[in-house]
């Protein structure tokens, strides 16, 4: 099928090592050594989906997951069984690759104005889809513990201000669809995961996270719901800042380098006419 | 036969304006072309343009013709464009493979690609090995060469294609005088074979000096002068240009303003 | 062909061919996660370590098995404590109320990660990556597969090790690994920007170096080296494959609900 072939040109092929490297080294340094609550182990996988289209972007995020769990050093821990959700973010990114999600949309005044309030209401509808979830409810009291309100409330402030202050300073629309897109992927990330998780590992991964299981499975959740509860709490975070960064990495490489690959021409904006 | 450029002009995708105009050149096998000019004047684009990535694998736009022993390179596919004209490029690491436990296997990594039978991959592995005179490093494991070593390896991968034209895009520039010398030897042992075109870009102009029966001067996308290389690489317009001249120009031009005569040619 | 490019392995365990090693890795961890219960795991970890110890690599076993503690741990005290809905204490320790029901839970699963990380464990030590790829780029997997992951095995240390740099430059300039971590976090651009960058910019050159070995040829490549690969074998990963289809078969259809 030429569709696929396209997808791995000697380009793409060239690329995916070098995106499964980020994956793995990235996601090793700021879980390892930075120790932050976040995974930050998808950022190849999303640039393979956006340049190169759904399969690579698929292969790369399984890929990853596997090499990650069997390569000899830093292997081992639970990433491997992740390996068809890693797959399917591969397969969004394509698809938002298609839509043109990444493309640069310079904007000024009322235009930029709009985005922000379309952003921000993007992110309030889908935060108050997640913490409506009802594997944050306590069967005890009869509702959500504080704890959930305040961190709902403040992770939807944070995160507005933050996609509203992108839209501003870069002059770019395109900050609202970036901030959906990678919310909507970790919405299904975290979906995905949940019973993986509760299934394979009993609910928990061995990391910082697992005290956000605790927590919920203090409040009555059962092994599957605690288990999407943490994921409804730190995937989207975590992809919408992938996505994000994915987005500044498209924008700082040269036109010219990104329009070699299969779906560049969807993300550089149309050059000027050249000279005759 | 011979690699030919004839009104050759490109233009990078994406970018405003060409890197290269009306370009006429012509390489025959044991011609050895050294290149000069300032940085960005295009030196490297014609190593790309002449080996037919350009625009095979970097897309771009390509007006005028140019063939290699008759192929068209705007027509030809990446590998029968590999098997014609060989390039090297400044950085070692990123031209091997890195996917290969040993030298030998790295060097066997373009022949296997064709397809070709076992004993000819052989064949061709060892001979080029022979040819640049590594064969003692073999068995080692690519990644832990000297800068030197490693662009020998590259090179001697190239050769296993068995090209009948070699372009070098500053092949030195990013290694020791050490290695500078293993790669210059050998270049100067696989141009006295007669058997290949050679055409060389560099800034280190006392490699050219010693190399190269002629010379081209390229400045912002055109050639500014041709020539025997004792004749360019003598010009006094030379630095002007913003090439420096050979070690062996300088001193003769010192010694002439001191009012020294030196003998050029010693007994 | 030179010696040192033949070299296939002649120790017991390890003299097999890389494919069978890799099919039986994988039923392994397919039949420690979907036989439930004590029997999978069970099963699999006595596979493991005795073939483990034919190939002479149970000392070579304890990193990794030291390495699941941090989550066997985890896995132990969350489902142990606070397991939802399990009412069999076994004791009250003030606030705490652990149950037998979430420690068989938990034991269970902690046997599976076990299970799994031996079994991985035991490929990684007895398989050298660039034989297995080899010998399922000859079996038609193809160059561009064998490229990704010959490539990866390599890029992922050299990557890594251009990050170890740029953290232990950065630490020299104050950057901060143990503080809050808001701290920790603004330490992590500088970090990755210069990581991530640089390994892009090296994938043009590397796509005009394959293509100028001829990558793209349409021929099928020449395979170097073969590997021994008698009939029990083949047979042996037939019989695997059909092993794993009926335990997930059994498993999903409530088949193997006997077991214990």
């Amino acid at each position: 099928m030429p569709w696929l072939s396209r997808q791995f040109s000697t380009r793409v092929i060239a690329l995916i090592p070098v995106a499964i490297a980020i994956n793995i080294v990235l996601g090793y340094t700021v879980q390892t050594v930075l120790k932050l609550p976040i995974y930050l182990d998808s950022i190849g996988t999303i640039l393979v989906g956006v340049l190169a289209g759904p399969i690579a972007g698929a292969v790369t995020g399984a890929a990853s997951n596997l090499i990650w769990q069997y390569a000899p050093g830093i292997g081992g821990g639970t990433i491997g069984p992740f390996a068809v959700v890693a797959a399917v973010i591969g397969i969004l990114a394509g698809l938002w690759g298609y839509l043109g999600v990444y493309r640069s949309r310079p904007a000024t005044g009322s235009r930029l104005w709009l985005s922000v309030v379309v952003g921000v209401a993007i992110v309030v509808l889908l935060a108050s889809r997640i913490y409506n979830n009802p594997a944050y409810t306590d069967p005890n009291i009869g509702g959500y513990p504080d704890w959930v309100f305040t961190a709902a409330i403040l992770i939807t402030v944070v995160a507005s201000l933050a996609v509203a202050a992108f839209i501003l300073v870069r002059q770019d629309t395109a900050g609202a669809w970036v901030a959906a897109a990678g919310a909507l992927t970790g919405i299904v990330a975290a979906i995905l995961s949940a019973p993986i998780a509760a299934y394979v590992f009993g609910g928990v991964t061995g990391s910082g996270t697992d005290l956000i299981v605790a927590a919920l499975r203090q409040g009555g959740a059962d092994v599957f719901n605690a288990s999407l509860g943490q994921g409804l709490f730190s995937d989207p975070i975590d992809k919408t800042i992938t996505s994000f960064v994915v987005f500044i990495i498209l924008a700082s490489l040269s036109d010219r380098v990104v329009a070699r690959f299969p779906l560049g021409e969807r993300i550089v904006n149309p050059a000027p006419a050249p000279d005759a | 036969m011979t690699l030919q450029l004839a009104a050759a002009t490109y233009r990078y995708a994406g970018a405003a304006g060409p890197s290269l105009h009306e370009i006429d050149l012509e390489l025959a096998p044991g011609d050895l072309l050294g290149v000069v000019g300032p940085n960005d004047a295009g030196k490297s684009t014609l190593c790309l343009v002449a080996a037919g990535l350009a625009p095979a694998t970097i897309q771009g736009q390509l007006s005028g013709t140019v063939t290699i022993d008759g192929l068209d390179t705007r027509s030809a596919r990446p590998h029968e464009l590999a098997q014609r004209a060989g390039i090297l490029f400044q950085n070692a690491v990123t031209q091997l493979s890195g996917t290969s436990a040993t030298v030998w296997e790295e060097i066997a990594f373009g022949p296997r690609n064709l397809g070709l039978a076992r004993a000819e991959v052989i064949e061709r592995v060892e001979e080029a090995a022979a040819r640049l005179a590594i064969a003692d490093l073999c068995a080692r494991d690519p990644e832990r060469l000297s800068g030197g070593q490693a662009q020998l390896v590259a090179l001697a991968s190239i050769l296993a294609m068995r090209p009948a034209y070699l372009l070098l895009d500053e092949p030195t520039s990013q290694l020791d005088p050490q290695g500078t010398r293993l790669v210059g030897e050998a270049l100067a042992g696989i141009a006295a074979r007669g058997e290949t075109g050679i055409l060389i870009t560099e800034h280190k102009t006392d490699l050219l000096d010693r190399l190269c029966t002629s010379v081209l001067v390229i400045e912002e996308g055109r050639i500014a002068r041709q020539g025997a290389a004792a004749e360019i690489l003598a010009d006094p317009g030379l630095p002007a240009a913003g090439v420096e001249p050979p070690a062996r120009v300088r001193l003769m031009a010192a010694a002439r303003a001191a009012g020294v005569e030196l003998d050029p040619e010693p007994p | 062909m030179p010696d040192y490019v033949q070299r296939p392995p002649t120790e017991p365990y390890r003299s097999l061919n890389p494919t069978t090693k890799l099919a039986i890795a994988l039923t392994e961890a397919l039949v420690a996660f979907v036989v439930r219960g004590w029997t999978g795991p069970l099963v699999v970890l006595a596979v493991v370590l005795a073939t483990g110890l034919r190939a002479g690599v149970w000392r070579a076993f304890l990193p990794f098995l030291l390495a699941t503690l941090p989550l066997i741990a985890s896995i132990l005290l969350v489902n142990t404590f606070l397991y939802p809905g399990a009412t069999d204490l076994i004791a009250r320790i003030g606030p705490l109320a652990p149950t037998w029901t979430g420690l068989v839970f938990a034991t269970q699963a902690a046997l599976r990660v076990i299970a799994f990380a031996m079994s991985v464990a035991l490929l990684g030590l007895t398989t050298r990556p660039d034989h297995l790829i080899a010998d399922l780029e000859r079996r038609g997997m193809g160059r561009r597969a064998g490229f990704v992951l010959g490539a990866t095995l390599r890029t992922v240390p050299r990557i890594g090790e251009r990050a170890r740099e740029i953290t232990d430059a950065q630490r020299a300039r104050g950057l901060d690994t143990e503080g809050s971590p808001w701290r920790r976090a603004r330490g992590l651009v500088p970090l990755a920007a210069p990581l991530v960058f640089g390994a892009l910019s090296e994938v043009e050159e590397v796509t005009m170096a394959l293509e100028a070995r001829a990558f793209s040829a349409p021929a099928r490549r020449t395979p170097l080296r073969s590997f021994p690969d008698a009939g029990w074998q083949r047979a042996l990963r037939w019989t695997l494959l059909a092993l794993s289809l009926l335990a997930i078969a059994g498993s999903v259809s409530g088949a193997l609900a006997f077991l214990p």
